[in-house]
């Protein structure tokens, strides 16, 4: 799920910085410093939307950086157990499938895959319904639904089933 | 510029909002499944959150705790016992095994998992574990399969025997002259002599391979298993295999093995029964002694040479190289077309049930049936015969072997052209053949004319 929330980091700058581009300067280093870091509380930071407001610096005794505080405007991505999803399928095996929404990976164990959906091992190896008309590959599109997550410092893991009403493949990459 | 990292801060207002909103999704997910692990966090919400669905909850609880105590008071004592056993069975259903883990959570009911427990599956994606239970589950699906398209498992070891690499500064000034006719590593498709500049090795690909690999893709499902790191393993995947039909992710390098030193098949997702492995190192496989296929070292260039303590000309330094035809590759390809052959059209059981190990062994039996062998001045004096590693390559190849010398015997084993069992393998007119005969018929899989071996050749090298 995408969030639109407001975000805190006190940035520390090099005297170098400071001038007629300060602002500019802090904004770019937050850009780089946050976007497509990872938070457990609140998922991946997909992108800067806007700055609310820079607060006053403090130069740290000892060395001359200083510090300011700064708000700002942030798209998130978070997924929730129980969510739906719907990702990228970017590997298949007999064990199950992996899939990427984005920055998250998803495992879909052959367990949590319909069962009469049959592995086919090969070149392009699939789960493949028996009459041939369902078929999930590498770059199928799926719609699943999130039982697990774990957030990393810089991945975010999650377990997914298609064994539910309405889940499993959206978009066939073969059959276009 | 170090210093600058380290302090992210959240703002009070974020926390508070990003709590609301986990404690707000947090139940609402666990309201609407049926599992109640969330139960405890759902109560303490209770009183925040007038979440309507909570209520519900609690009430349908309260409902199912009255029925419960109902149903104990209506049922007399033998009643109560049977209802306690079903209710026990369901629970034991209802618990997941946990056959596995992906990033610590379980891959089944998506749990968090606090011990790591299983064999690790790293070659195949990070972070994903599976335990036993499972992986027999896998082998055997997977065996069925398998079975249907008329396949085996073959596992490949790559340095020595699909191919040899050197580090570029191992390269002696004569083998400079390979510089200039090496491929670059983009262009992979053709060509067997390759230069990875980023990884500062050259390697050759053993003549024949990419025939072999073509042929043996159609019967076997192929895995690499080497004793490289994970990236040569890779880098040399995509030499052999650079359009990835053969191997797919079934790549194992020293860094997804469970023992140190040592090849495993716990690994690989293939019942033992139907798994081949070609390999020069015997000792790594230990407990596959029986899968294994023994290959004649290939040794290309002037280190792997040394390496190994031979000190005669390296392919290399002679510009030759390997033959084609009859190459170790090609004899062992021959040897695998039968394996194949014998485990599948043989007559009889269910193939499910049939053992390759089995077959190799019949197989290896029947190279020197016939034959009857008596060694001389080939075991030290007082060396328990029959525990020397020749004496059991005789015997598994079928020959049997003996220490006295009777009219049966066919070949006279023999370093020496002067002991007395070599004179009389002279006069009687047997086969006299040095060491290296047993040797070479091991690995080529067929008996090597004897001419080709006399012990006095030996004598005059």
């Amino acid at each position: 799920m995408f969030f639109h929330i407001v975000l805190e980091r006190n940035m520390q700058l090099h005297p170098r910085h400071f001038g007629r581009n300060l602002r500019d300067n802090i904004v770019s280093k937050l850009m780089k410093d946050v976007e497509g870091t990872c938070s457990g509380r609140h998922g991946f930071v997909v992108a800067i939307t806007g700055i609310e407001n820079i607060g006053k610096g403090l130069i740290r005794d000892g060395t001359g950086f200083v510090t300011f505080p700064v708000k700002y405007q942030c798209v998130v991505f978070r997924p929730f157990k129980g969510e739906i999803l719907e990702a990228v399928v970017t590997m298949v095996n007999k064990m199950g499938f992996f899939a990427e929404a984005g920055p998250v990976q998803i495992f879909v164990s052959n367990h949590l895959i319909p069962d009469d959906m049959e592995f086919q091992s090969g070149d392009m190896p699939n789960y493949t319904t028996s009459d041939g008309s369902v078929k999930i590959q590498k770059d199928s599109e799926v719609r699943l639904k999130i039982i697990g997550t774990r957030v990393d410092a810089t991945e975010i893991f999650c377990i997914g089933t298609i064994k539910d009403d309405f889940l499993g493949v959206i978009n066939d990459p073969a059959a276009a | 510029m170090s210093l600058v990292t380290d302090s992210p801060v959240d703002s009070s207002s974020s926390d508070d909002f990003a709590s609301f909103l986990d404690a707000a999704l947090e139940s609402n997910s666990s309201g609407s499944s049926p599992e109640g692990e969330a139960e405890e966090e759902e109560e303490e919400e209770a009183e925040e959150a007038d979440d309507d669905k909570v209520e519900d909850n609690r009430v349908k609880r309260s409902k199912v705790e009255i029925l419960e105590e109902v149903v104990e008071e209506a049922c007399g004592s033998t009643l109560q016992g049977s209802l306690e056993q079903k209710l026990e069975e369901s629970a034991k259903k209802d618990a997941c095994t946990h056959p596995g883990s992906f990033g610590d959570m379980c891959i089944l009911c998506g749990q968090r998992l606090e011990v790591e427990s299983g064999v690790t599956f790293g070659y195949i994606h990070k972070g994903l574990r599976l335990h036993n239970d499972e992986i027999v589950r896998l082998r055997s699906t997977d065996m069925k399969n398998l079975l249907r398209h008329k396949k085996l498992y073959l596992v490949l070891d790559l340095d020595h025997t699909l191919l040899n690499s050197t580090q570029l500064v191992h390269l002696t000034s004569e083998e400079e002259y390979l510089k200039t006719q090496a491929a670059p590593f983009q262009d992979v498709s053709e060509g067997s002599l390759f230069m990875l500049e980023a990884m500062h090795m050259m390697t050759k690909l053993r003549p024949f391979v990419r025939s072999f690999l073509r042929e043996a893709h159609n019967l076997f499902e192929l895995y690499i298993y080497t004793m490289g790191d994970r990236p040569y393993a890779l880098a040399m995947a995509k030499l052999l295999d650079p359009r990835r039909e053969y191997f797919g992710d079934r790549i194992i390098s020293r860094d997804d093995g469970t023992v140190k030193h040592q090849k495993g098949l716990d690994v690989v997702l293939g019942q033992e029964s139907a798994v081949l492995i070609l390999d020069d190192t015997e000792n790594a496989w230990t407990k596959h002694k029986d899968n294994l296929i023994l290959m004649e070292r290939y040794h290309f260039f002037r280190s792997s040479c040394h390496q190994f303590g031979f000190n005669c000309r390296s392919f290399s330094e002679l510009k030759s190289d390997e033959s084609e035809a009859e190459g170790a590759l090609a004899t062992v390809l021959q040897v695998l077309k039968q394996v194949h052959s014998m485990f599948f059209d043989e007559p009889g059981n269910d193939p499910i049930d049939r053992d390759v190990r089995q077959v190799l062994k019949t197989l290896r039996k029947e190279v020197l049936n016939g034959c009857k062998i008596v060694f001389s001045r080939v075991f030290p004096t007082k060396f328990q015969a029959d525990n020397h590693p020749l004496w059991k390559i005789a015997d598994q190849l079928g020959a049997s072997c003996s220490t006295e010398l009777d009219p049966s015997v066919t070949h006279v084993v023999s370093t020496d052209a002067g002991t007395e069992k070599s004179r009389w393998a002279v006069k009687e007119k047997k086969f006299l053949v040095n060491p290296k005969w047993i040797e070479a018929t091991n690995y080529m899989w067929q008996k090597k004319p004897e001419e080709n071996f006399s012990v006095d050749q030996v004598k005059n090298q």
